[in-house]
């Protein structure tokens, strides 16, 4: 369970996040749906502790990211599949993240195994493909084998093979109840993966919906969005 | 901190190609460089000018190649910081351990451990060899005498010095091109802001790093017209202690703001 409460962040003078509410639950995907710029990347900082918030708190398991003990243990997350040293192995990164996170080693070849990088563990990263990056940001999510999971625009600059491995995975770790929160902004991708979607613009809650509800009027789930987000996207293009 | 933490950074240090190009090459710059001068002044000794006699010191003279190493030494402390910050791998480590200031702690230690063991074993090596090459002109001096072994223990301990002001300048600026030349700036040329000072006071020459090493890292005290630049030797003990403290005060705290 992922619970944001009044989250607000200011940069300057803008709110990148503006009073943002709303919970994330266990055993489904759930879909972060926002125009570029609308505050997903600044929400999920916010949730794993990496920004401050200037008002309002995010919750991870009911408590913030930065008084866990293990996070972990508690909270996978892949923010960026390029953010890795290239001068190291895949084996090496996933050690020295295990090792700063209290996750005992023998994870390391398990998650590696588990993306299909076994192969591949000794090689430096910075020979991998972009598709090999992202499974190497996915093992080092799973390393604390946590309930909850958070991927920030995962399926970017994939190719086929590897969207639907990543949508497979995601299904896969939601029905094993784990509570899975994902951004994106492709919504052909978005209604075949979640379930649930929150959608935000300016930083501010559009909608916190089922993906049933919002395409119930047999609109595509694309067509809602463009309207939900009509306004949005006038205000910033105007300001 | 953690031990983990420390770990983390022991493998994280041990996986990167830049730390073993680092070392390699400080070792062979300080102990090829030292070599080829020692041995050059010990063949010329007969026909060289009185006042190169007059400013020769057998330790500082075995270790002049150093300051390449040393540059070395100041760019793998940049960079065991910047490089994480350059290619956003903070961010992963960060929410691995939440605990920013125990990060940057492990860090220093990791790499001041290392650096101090690995930089003393480079000082008494190019030490041991340099003497062995001005022995030919009767010219080398032994642990025991005089000062000797303070210069070569502070000359290790400089290194060491280095890599932590480096760790908190990469800390500070976040940038690996910004910290290597913020490090250049603050240890090798600091000196015309100190120049620039002398008409009022000869207190920014005795605060500045490179001169505190000068007097540390010879076995006998300097003379000429530069002496009076270089601080006393309490003052340059003091030096070598406040310029890791201030700097990886700065790099701690930068390290604690949001990344």
């Amino acid at each position: 369970m992922i619970s944001a409460e009044r989250l607000t962040k200011r940069f300057r003078s803008t709110r990148a996040v503006d009073q943002l509410s709303f919970e994330v639950r266990p055993g489904r995907v759930t879909g972060f749906l926002g125009p570029n710029g609308a505050g997903k990347t600044t929400t999920m900082r916010m949730i794993l502790g990496l920004d401050t918030p200037d008002g309002g708190r995010a919750l991870v398991g009911g408590r913030p990211y930065r008084s866990l003990e293990r996070p972990l243990r508690t909270v996978g997350a892949l923010l960026d599949a390029a953010a890795v040293h290239g001068g190291r192995t895949a084996r090496a990164h996933l050690t020295g993240v295990a090792l700063a996170g209290g996750v005992p080693v023998t994870r390391v070849p398990e998650v590696l195994g588990q993306v299909g990088l076994e192969g591949v563990a000794g090689k430096r990263v910075h020979g991998f493909s972009l598709g090999m990056r992202q499974r190497l940001g996915v093992a080092a999510a799973l390393l604390g084998d946590p309930p909850i999971l958070m991927f920030d625009e995962p399926v970017n600059g994939l190719d086929p093979e590897g969207i639907i491995w990543i949508r497979t995975l995601m299904r896969s770790l939601a029905a094993e109840g784990r509570t899975v929160f994902v951004s994106s902004h492709l919504m052909s991708e978005m209604a075949l993966t979640a379930e649930h979607l929150v959608v935000i613009g300016q930083g501010r809650l559009i909608a916190d919906t089922g993906l049933a509800e919002l395409t119930g009027d047999g609109s595509s789930l694309e067509e809602a969005y463009l309207r939900l987000t009509a306004q949005a996207v006038e205000y910033r293009a105007g300001s | 901190m953690s031990g983990g933490l420390l770990k983390a950074e022991w493998v994280k240090l041990w996986s990167v190609r830049s730390t073993y190009l680092a070392l390699g090459l400080a070792a062979l710059m300080a102990i090829g460089l030292g070599a080829l001068d020692t041995s050059s002044v010990a063949d010329h000794w007969a026909t060289m000018s009185s006042a190169d006699k007059a400013g020769f010191d057998a330790v500082a003279e075995a270790f002049n190649g150093g300051q390449l190493g040393q540059l070395a030494f100041g760019v793998l402390g940049v960079l065991v910081i910047s490089s994480e910050y350059g290619t956003g791998l903070i961010r992963t480590t960060l929410t691995a351990a939440p605990n920013r200031a125990g990060v940057f702690a492990a860090k220093a230690v990791v790499v001041g451990a290392v650096i101090l063991v690995l930089g003393e074993l480079l000082s008494f090596a190019t030490f041991f060899l340099g003497q062995a090459f001005l022995a030919r002109a009767r010219l080398d001096v032994g642990l025991t005498d005089a000062g000797v072994l303070r210069a070569v223990l502070s000359t290790g301990l400089f290194l060491c010095v280095l890599a932590l002001v480096s760790l908190g300048l990469g800390g500070l600026l976040r940038h690996t091109a910004g910290g290597i030349a913020a490090m250049f700036a603050v240890t090798f040329l600091a000196w015309p802001i100190a120049r620039a000072m002398e008409t009022w006071s000869y207190v920014p020459d005795h605060l500045l790093l490179a001169n505190a090493v000068d007097v540390l890292t010879r076995a006998t005290p300097p003379t000429g017209p530069h002496a009076a630049r270089l601080p006393s030797m309490g003052m340059a003990w003091f030096d070598l202690v406040l310029y890791p403290v201030v700097f990886l005060a700065l790099g701690a705290w930068r390290t604690t703001r949001d990344p």
